[in-house]
């Protein structure tokens, strides 16, 4: 099972599904695409690091399944893969990233993830995680 | 009193009241945030990969698969 690459901008793309506005089936609103977007784009446009956001199931074994779609990705990425159905957290960086974001800034964004995540509030969590992580991270 | 004002009285008022009430309870939310995630509650959608602006990043040329160095995991 892999996830298909959108981009959270790309609002247009989004909302032209077959069975009509894919805002209003997927889960999230438009606000929040909008939200998610935003932290994407600034975190990626501080750093140099390339964030992405992978939100599905994770077939176990799960840490595998996130490395599996960080192959796809570039060096200086950082994945952020989050299953809200296992309740699983995966962050993922490269050959690149990771001399940027240690093992450690990484779980302790994790550790804020969790904690929104565990509220009912995904979208709130990925953001928080993704400022702690460009905070860590540094300017380019 | 004859049965429909029975009826009237003591099932379409209180249901119209628990109606009321219920709408004033969940109603703003249900617009608001109709998929709104739960934990512990299944998850239906498809999978979703959200990147950055395309202009964000400059990209670059890919040769093979990128191996996973570091990171990190967790539940809740």
């Amino acid at each position: 099972m892999s996830g298909e690459i959108v981009s959270a901008g790309g609002r247009q793309e989004l909302q032209e599904g077959p069975q009509g506005n894919a805002a209003a089936r997927g889960p999230f609103t438009a606000r929040q695409l909008s939200r998610l977007d935003e932290a994407l784009t600034l975190s990626s446009r501080e750093t140099g690091l390339m964030f992405s956001v992978y939100v599905g199931g994770l077939q176990p074994p799960a840490r595998a399944h996130a490395e599996a779609l960080f192959e796809r990705l570039d060096e200086r990425s950082v994945l952020l893969a989050v299953s809200p159905g296992q309740r699983l957290l995966h962050i993922v960086t490269g050959p690149e990233s990771v001399k940027r974001l240690p093992n450690r800034a990484c779980a302790l964004a994790a550790l804020a993830m969790r904690a929104s995540f565990a509220n009912g509030d995904l979208v709130g969590g990925i953001v928080t995680g993704l400022r702690m992580l460009s905070d860590a991270a540094g300017n380019r | 009193m004859s049965v429909t004002e029975t009826v009237l009285v003591f099932v379409a008022i209180p249901l119209g009241v628990v109606a009321l009430l219920t709408l004033a309870v969940y109603g703003k939310s249900l617009v608001r945030q109709p998929n709104r995630y739960r934990p512990g509650r299944a998850w239906n959608y498809p999978p979703s990969w959200y990147v950055p602006h395309p202009e964000a990043v400059v990209a670059r040329p890919k040769s093979g698969p990128t191996t996973a160095v570091g990171g990190a995991s967790g539940e809740w």
